[in-house]
């Protein structure tokens, strides 16, 4: 039975693994805004580090975020997401296998990515587990709002922008914790607390964004 | 028929609840005008002085109200939105279009208030302390539900699906969103001076303006709802024939009549 839904994801997997350009294009994007921040903030160890934990979050955000239009809208305009509407899969496990697809090819690399852009920016060595660890948390739910957002937008012709508006405000408690993590963490505090918040998000997101992404699905098609 | 069925048959269909709306409006704006009034000058006026802020303080009478309603009118819309969305009431999806604008025109208020407010007292217009940044934050969720609406031009029902959609979503987050941007900003450091203080106001003659400007903006928002929902429904049933009976306009019907006749 998951097999089905399995092959959706493993198609988008092996789609973007044969185009090459959609798993590696959201890192150099991380790279060249990581490059910005020397040149504008100036190049200072003790400047950087203090605003790494955040910086290296909101990289990682932004990385995920211009990828997210994608998720449904290549699959709205070849039609196979009319299909997926009319067999008899379900829509919100279509929409989680969708969400898992889109976090193999960006959120796990992002996750990956991470200490070489803290590394850039002098994170405190002693925060790049709970820096991964916090990523780790947090990525699927960036995928998984992405899903809604880009079920809600996939009628629009450039609905990237609307996209960020509807998602951002609702990632910045995702932010928050997070970043928090990784801030608590370089000050030596503990970040259990931020962590287990993060994870609560992780759980109330996994099991309410595939419902409201397949309404979603279900009123453009209509 | 049980006559809270009726009612909500009677309201939920758009003539009807054209015809019934109109009958509040010019009572809700004489008493949302009659009341601000009253609560501007009393406010202003008649109050006593704060101790600590002096006349400063009486911003509050204007920022205070805002802000609740910025709340209220968010949960009312949401409310709105879920009966929109699950019922597919016109009626639902007019009153949470309507309110979408007021919410948002409230929640400006309520930052320019405060930012205005804020330079005499912290000595700067903006410090992210918790309440300013979920009440921005409550801004882009209502701009995103305008946006949602606006980007489909052709299709007034699906957009309000899809907007309906957005409104519950940013309903379930906006907890989740008040607590984690308070737990944020317990970490940083406090403003100096603490807005209202954990007494409170206790002073009747401070608390009677403030309830009375509260007042008045719940019936200015109902009065510009209604108002700003009627059109709404004008507009989107404009080929219906109750909504060019409405507008005053001959029916098509009627024009092919005279025509065929002449």
């Amino acid at each position: 039975m998951i097999g089905r839904y399995w092959a959706i994801c493993q198609r988008d997997l092996l789609a973007a693994w044969r185009r090459k350009a959609g798993l590696y294009q959201p890192l150099v994007f991380q790279l060249l805004i990581v490059t910005l921040f020397p040149l504008g903030l100036g190049a200072g160890a003790q400047t950087l580090s203090k605003v790494a934990p955040a910086l290296v979050w909101i990289l990682a955000l932004l990385g995920t975020l211009i990828t997210l239009e994608h998720i449904f809208k290549d699959d709205f305009e070849d039609g196979s997401l009319a299909m997926y509407v009319r067999t008899d899969l379900s829509l919100p496990l279509v929409v989680l296998f969708k969400a898992l697809g889109h976090w193999l090819m960006v959120g796990l690399p992002a996750v990956l990515f991470a200490p070489v852009v803290a590394v850039l920016l002098h994170l405190p060595e002693s925060a790049y587990g709970v820096l991964m660890l916090s990523l780790l948390l947090a990525t699927p739910i960036f995928s998984l709002m992405g899903a809604v957002g880009s079920a809600l937008t996939l009628n629009l012709r450039s609905g990237g922008l609307l996209l960020s508006v509807l998602v951002m405000p609702l990632l910045a408690p995702i932010l928050i914790f997070g970043a928090g993590a990784v801030l608590e963490t370089s000050l030596d505090n503990s970040a259990k607390g931020h962590l287990l918040l993060l994870s609560g998000s992780l759980v109330l997101t996994l099991t309410l964004a595939p419902l409201a992404a397949a309404a979603a699905i279900k009123v453009n098609l209509e | 028929m049980n006559k809270l069925v009726k009612l909500y048959h009677t309201l939920g269909s758009p003539p009807s609840f054209y015809r019934i709306a109109g009958y509040f409006l010019t009572p809700l704006l004489l008493l949302a005008l009659g009341l601000t009034a009253y609560g501007l000058v009393d406010g202003l006026f008649f109050a006593p002085i704060d101790y600590q802020q002096k006349d400063a303080y009486r911003i509050i009478f204007v920022h205070v109200p805002s802000a609740w309603m910025s709340m209220f009118i968010y949960a009312m819309m949401g409310i709105a939105a879920i009966m929109a969305f699950v019922w597919r009431m016109k009626v639902a999806e007019a009153v949470m279009m309507a309110s979408a604008p007021i919410g948002a025109a409230f929640t400006v208020i309520t930052l320019v208030t405060g930012m205005l407010w804020g330079k005499p007292m912290w000595g700067t217009y903006w410090d992210w302390d918790a309440r300013m940044t979920s009440e921005l934050i409550l801004l882009f969720l209502y701009i995103g539900v305008m946006a949602m609406y606006a980007a489909f031009d052709d299709d007034p029902r699906k957009a309000a699906r899809l907007t309906a959609l957005v409104a519950i979503i940013g309903l379930v987050n906006l907890p989740i969103i008040h607590y984690s941007v308070e737990w944020w900003s317990s970490i940083h450091q406090k403003s100096s001076v603490k807005l209202t203080g954990s007494t409170g106001i206790k002073d009747w003659d401070m608390l009677r303006p403030l309830l009375v400007m509260a007042f008045a903006t719940k019936f200015y928002y109902g009065y510009s709802m209604l108002h700003r929902a009627r059109s709404y429904l004008l507009h989107t049933e404009s080929q219906k024939q109750w909504a060019q009976a409405a507008l005053g306009l001959d029916t098509p019907k009627k024009q092919n009549k005279e025509q065929s006749n002449g």
